[in-house]
């Protein structure tokens, strides 16, 4: 059997953005690992192959782990192709049997099981072909599949998450340093410093209510306090900070200040003071001190987050914070209202007062408004610097898939730029 | 209809909170006008809305002086086909 994750463009997309702009949504994160990761451990499979959005092929090739929009991965085997917003969890569907597939309530395939000899009968010219006649010839299995529908589902469940994935991870115990004084909390079975990671004198862990997973070459500088359940990834540094329950972090962060149930990817930064709370933060963030976003609204109704810059979605929750795309960098002091929208590529400077709840991607918000600032080759002049300080390189297949996400965000960023000039002109 | 060289000056004048009558064709944006960093992003963005057109970042921050943005405004107007 043959694992074909997919996420091809489709009408619900756009529910992960900004995060999922520059990678598939199976590479979002909760707990300690990927989606991704957690179908192929429920799956059991070996033999994984993956169709993405065509504009981001070309990057994922350079990290992925398996064949990327390779069609001919569609013949050969058993297939059971599994969408990326399906929840890892609730998929129970056996990966032999006879071919059937499963729908969402709108219609789209969630998953499909293919037996070899069913193939010859479907179109598997292409991914998109595939499913189409998946949808069309194949039987329907009874009963609904759990899929994943808003990032901010994933920041609302992370903390059980967490629970999950470390206790599942077997690993308990001082495999690095914790240098003394030390301060546990909580038993000392729900505490793993992995291989050389370094806890400072002076950390508090507390695992009273929930385990704490330190991961390898980490390292906690004193007077951080980290409650558990907590994943601190690997390289990554906390800085004194105060890493409340149910955060995700790294790999390669730089976390300070106060975190609290939050998913952060790899690369990012919050090296200084302000809070984060009930936040998605995408990779090489970097969150100038001070910055701070609001996670509950003072009428304590629940809270809505705009994808598109019109109408919000209610979250269905009364706590929800900022959703931040990849390489957006912000100013000392600054404030996101409650359930903001950051896009990717964004240079956003503080103005003092809470921020609009949506700023589309490749903004240069400056002034309180919406501007194109200095354009986007500066904004991956920035990407390379940041880059190459983590040994990383920004490459030609990134800058490309980057001008496709500034197209494909033009829309948005259009209606705010032309509010920006109106704006700027009535001073 | 003022010129294009009148409205450039006029936008130029409250951007950067100067006399009209301070401003000559001749002069840089930043090293005679002052100019910062931000107000040339602002400069941008008020031609944009003075003659209703879209500026490519890269071409309107390379221009430098008081001259040159009457004849680049000129020409990106003419493309653009908007009457000025």
């Amino acid at each position: 059997m043959r694992l074909i994750l997919f996420d091809r463009p489709s009408p619900k997309r756009f529910h992960f953005d900004p995060l999922a702009l520059s990678r598939p949504i199976w590479d979002l994160r909760i707990g300690m690992s990927s989606l991704g990761d957690k179908m192929i451990a429920k799956t059991g499979a070996s033999d994984v192959a993956c169709f993405v959005p065509d504009y981001m092929a070309e990057v994922h090739r350079e990290t992925a782990e398996c064949p990327v929009n390779d069609a001919s991965k569609l013949a050969g085997d058993d297939l059971l192709l599994v969408h990326g917003r399906v929840r890892a969890s609730g998929f129970d569907v056996e990966t032999t049997g006879p071919s059937q597939c499963g729908l969402d309530a709108d219609g789209e395939v969630l998953w499909a099981r293919i037996a070899q000899a069913d193939l010859a009968k479907l179109n598997a010219d292409s991914i998109d072909a595939l499913l189409a006649s998946v949808k069309e010839a194949l039987p329907k299995a009874e009963g609904e599949t759990a899929a994943w529908n808003y990032t901010w589902e994933l920041v609302l469940e992370n903390p059980d998450q967490l629970t999950e994935d470390i206790r599942a991870a077997g690993r308990s115990g001082i495999e690095g340093s914790v240098e003394e004084p030390r301060a546990i909390r909580g038993s000392d079975k729900d505490i793993y410093v992995a291989r050389g990671a370094v806890v400072h004198p002076l950390v508090v862990m507390d695992a009273e209510h929930g385990p704490i997973y330190i991961d390898e070459d980490a390292e906690i500088h004193p007077f951080t306090r980290i409650e558990g359940p907590c994943y601190i990834g690997k390289k990554s540094i906390l800085l004194g900070a105060k890493c409340r329950e149910g955060n995700s972090i790294g790999p390669m962060c730089r976390i300070g200040g106060e975190v609290e149930e939050s998913i952060i990817h790899g690369y990012s930064n919050k090296y200084h003071d302000g809070f984060l709370g009930h936040a998605y933060v995408g990779e090489w963030v970097n969150l100038g001190a001070l910055t701070t976003n609001s996670d509950l609204k003072n009428d304590y109704s629940n809270v809505g987050v705009s994808l598109d810059g019109g109408k919000a979605i209610d979250t269905g929750s009364t706590k929800v914070g900022a959703l931040i795309g990849d390489h957006t960098k912000t100013s000392i002091g600054t404030l996101f209202n409650t359930g903001a929208y950051v896009g990717a590529m964004c240079l956003i400077s503080g103005t003092g007062k809470p921020l609009p709840k949506f700023i589309p991607s490749f903004a240069w918000f400056l002034e309180g408004v919406v501007t194109k600032g200095f354009g986007k080759r500066k904004l991956y002049e920035t990407a390379a610097i940041v880059a190459s300080r983590r040994g990383r390189q920004w490459t030609a297949a990134q800058q490309t898939m980057w001008d496709d996400i500034f197209q494909i965000t033009a829309g948005p960023r259009g209606e705010a730029l032309k509010k920006g000039r109106r704006v700027l002109a009535g001073r | 209809m003022p010129s294009v060289q009148d409205r450039v000056v006029a936008v130029t004048a409250r951007v950067l909170q100067l006399d009209e009558s301070e401003i000559k064709l001749e002069q840089n944006f930043s090293a005679d006008l002052g100019a910062e960093s931000v107000q040339s992003i602002e400069l941008v963005a008020n031609f944009e809305e003075e003659f209703g057109i879209e500026m490519e970042e890269d071409a309107a921050l390379s221009v430098d002086t008081v001259a040159s943005a009457v004849e680049f405004i000129t020409k990106v107007c003419e493309e653009q086909g908007v009457a000025v």
